[in-house]
């Protein structure tokens, strides 16, 4: 993984200070909140509803154990004792004193980790398919590029000040693990038939309250014109993006009202006269970033798949954390190990100081010190042999970890709503809690198959309800909470945006609701390899409408 | 109160007026004129020395052509969020190699002005008090290293193609 030079710490720790001292200007009252606001956010920090919030970068979800452990320590000296992880492959902290983010801020500089740039109308953290340089599918590794971009886009002075936050994802497989196509701009690594490296460029994907696919703009820009084509994209959209009407202003709207062959015209022209700048990348830079990347020596561990087959012979339990949990290598001796946060019942995306403790442990002693956050507020081990899943099993269920769950029902993704978030409408934490354990018992997952259900608690779609197979959305109607559901919705390669099947449900029915919606599928779909998501897109919202409002009952929404 | 500043230092004796219906420059003073207004008197006669205002939503490119005309453009912080004037100062300097004086004028705050001058930027009028305190005890917050190459010139620092140092 990347690590710091002195140039980065001294960058860091700059900021760190630059930051100290504005905190002192706010709380001494020379500085006004509003104009604090747009500081502390591109820091990270965030007033949310009972308190500031901390949001801590994990560029492209990639952490080492002795950085796991600090942010354990961050959770245990600032905060209650656990952190949040997002669906952005960050870590939050709902507790912290304002006259302490500083010193946290501090702490995470020493283990090379900062807020920078996680809030704010400026390019945000940059994510990345959570098996980079471990998946079979993968091209090339897509983190040094987003490494790149993290690097250039931090504290970019032209584009500090955008008319509203951007997101950049990169994925470098075929298989879209990054949902690149909700994204303000979408990176997909490939390869030309001369082999050489670049990326098709998706704009304008988001979520929000008016959600969007991204368009392809470019089927394949060189590696090179990496950083001048995001500029020219950049600076297109600092200059023409809607600044009138906040839920108007991100570039999914700009592409949608200016036409996205004007705004590629647009992009092609500022682009043809920086590609030739200084913005070039050179290609011993991306060598230089790459070999940061470059994967752990992983020697043959053959005696791992009879081991395996013993090992999952004698205990279920372990062969069904296998089944779901543990997915191929492209060395055939290794596995991928997802480390459910998602406990039955539990808070998604939620970890005890502890429980990071003993992620890091793990991680150490078998998984070659490495650690990825993914976008669906999981963990990841990217590299474990599979003559070590059986002790690194054992350790994730002494930490309570080992939750058999990932990609299944109840590896639900669920925003903080109005538990913690000023923003919200309505809960969404309880709401992922109920549907849990209604659907914990591990033989009724089993028989439902893949179904990734996302809730929201408001309709900035912070959990991503839109691309759920099933999505929740939290609203308010008469100052009760009631939650509208949508279906086919999908954030990998085949992207599509969910359609609100009906009038929503109030808290106490839309669990009895989803049910409803799942026994439809059961009963409908050709054969249990038939996913949700298939068997919706084959038969379309009627059964679905039929089941939950009656036949022929208008369902108005 | 409005003070003119730049990296030497406050200008006492600055003659720029920014004229408005009910603002006209008097007779030591110079006049910063509307893009179209400037447009016009460009194509009307051959005065040099003048000073024009873009506003966030001008496109700054009109001013190709007559740059050797112009003494100082203004760019518009209408209010400090507004980050158009970051890529008109950019596109200035970088894309029209204009070499007179860029001034931000608007709401022009402490924690904006090393960004500003990182774009091309090189005066400021401000009127924020803390911003005024800060630049009288010539206390920038700004960061030495950077990560992008910008319009104002800075050294390369023998690492990463796109990495500088102030």
């Amino acid at each position: 993984m990347y690590r710091y030079d002195e140039f980065d710490h001294a960058f860091v720790s700059d900021r760190v200070e630059q930051f100290r001292d504005q905190v002192a200007r706010r709380l001494s009252g020379e500085l006004a909140e509003d104009a604090f606001k747009p500081l502390r956010l591109m820091n990270g920090v965030y007033l949310q509803l009972h308190a500031y919030m901390l949001r801590v970068a994990i560029p492209y979800g990639t952490l080492n154990a002795r950085q796991m452990r600090k942010l354990a320590y961050i959770a245990r000296k600032y905060d209650r004792g656990y952190g949040h992880f997002t669906t952005r492959q960050n870590i939050q902290y709902n507790w912290p004193k304002l006259s302490e983010l500083p010193d946290a801020l501090a702490d995470l500089a020493t283990v090379e980790m900062h807020a920078l740039q996680t809030s704010g109308n400026c390019i945000r953290n940059v994510t990345a398919d959570h098996f980079a340089g471990a998946a079979a599918d993968e091209v090339a590794d897509p983190r040094p590029y987003a490494e790149i971009l993290r690097q250039w886009s931090s504290v970019h002075p032209e584009f500090s000040f955008l008319p509203r936050k951007f997101k950049i994802a990169v994925t470098g497989a075929e298989r879209d693990r990054a949902a690149i196509q909700v994204h303000d701009i979408g990176l997909h690594l490939k390869k030309n038939e001369k082999g050489e490296i670049g990326f098709a460029v998706y704009v304008g994907g988001g979520q929000g309250r008016t959600p969007m696919i991204a368009k392809k703009i470019r089927d394949f820009l060189p590696e090179q014109d990496l950083l001048s084509y995001t500029t020219a994209i950049m600076r297109v959209y600092n200059l023409h993006g809607r600044r009138d009407n906040k839920y108007k202003a991100r570039i999914k709207i700009l592409v949608h009202e200016t036409g996205v062959e004007e705004l590629s015209r647009q992009v092609e022209a500022e682009f043809a006269e920086l590609r030739d700048t200084e913005l070039k990348l050179p290609e011993r830079d991306v060598a230089a970033i790459s070999a940061y990347f470059a994967p752990p020596e992983l020697s043959p561990r053959a005696e791992g798949w009879a081991n395996l087959a013993q090992w999952k012979k004698a205990d279920p339990e372990f062969a069904r954390w296998v089944q779901n949990n543990v997915q191929p290598h492209k060395h055939p001796d290794y596995g991928m190990v997802t480390i459910s946060l998602k406990p039955i019942g539990g808070i998604p995306g939620d970890a005890t100081d502890t429980q990071m403790e003993a992620v890091a442990d793990i991680a150490e002693e078998y998984a070659f010190d490495e650690i990825r956050v993914s976008h669906e507020q999981n963990l990841i081990l990217p590299h474990v042999a599979l003559a070590d899943l059986e002790p690194v099993y054992r350790g994730l269920v002494a930490a309570g970890l080992a939750t058999a769950n990932a990609g299944l029902i109840t590896d639900i993704i669920a925003c903080p709503g109005l538990d913690y978030c000023a923003l919200a409408n309505a809960r969404s934490i309880p709401v992922a809690q109920e549907l849990s354990t209604r659907f914990g018992s591990p033989e009724r997952q089993a028989e439902i198959g893949e179904l990734k259900i996302k809730i929201s608690g408001c309709i900035n779609a912070c959990g991503h309800h839109h691309v759920g197979h099933i999505g929740l959305l939290g609203v308010e109607k008469k100052g009760e909470e009631l939650y509208q559901i949508t279906l086919g919705g999908s954030g990998d390669e085949n992207t599509s945006i969910g359609e609100i099947i009906g009038r929503g449900f109030e808290p106490e029915k839309v669990t009895d609701a989803v049910e409803v919606i799942v026994n439809t599928y059961l009963g409908l779909r050709l054969d249990p390899s038939e996913i949700f998501l298939d068997a919706y897109r084959r038969v379309g919202p009627q059964p679905f409408k039929d089941a939950l409002y009656g036949d022929k009952t208008a369902a108005a929404a | 109160m409005t003070k003119i500043w730049n990296e030497a230092g406050f200008v006492t004796d600055d003659p720029w007026v920014i004229e408005t219906e009910d603002a006209k420059a008097g007779s030591n003073e110079k006049a910063i004129l509307g893009l179209d207004d400037f447009l016009a008197k460009v194509s009307e006669g051959d005065e040099t020395g003048l000073g024009v205002l873009i506003n966030p939503a001008d496109d700054v490119r009109r001013l190709e052509g007559h740059l050797d005309r112009i003494a100082l453009v203004a760019v518009a912080f209408p209010a400090f969020n507004d980050g158009r004037a970051f890529s008109h100062a950019s596109l200035l300097r970088s894309r029209l190699a204009y070499a007179g004086e860029i001034r931000a004028v608007g709401d022009v705050l402490i924690d904006q002005i090393p960004l500003m001058l990182r774009c091309g930027i090189d005066s400021f009028a401000v009127s924020n008090a803390t911003a005024l305190k800060r630049l009288s005890e010539n206390r920038l917050p700004g960061i030495e290293n950077h990560y992008q190459p910008t319009a104002r010139p800075s050294q390369e620092v023998g690492s990463y193609s796109w990495r500088r140092r102030a």
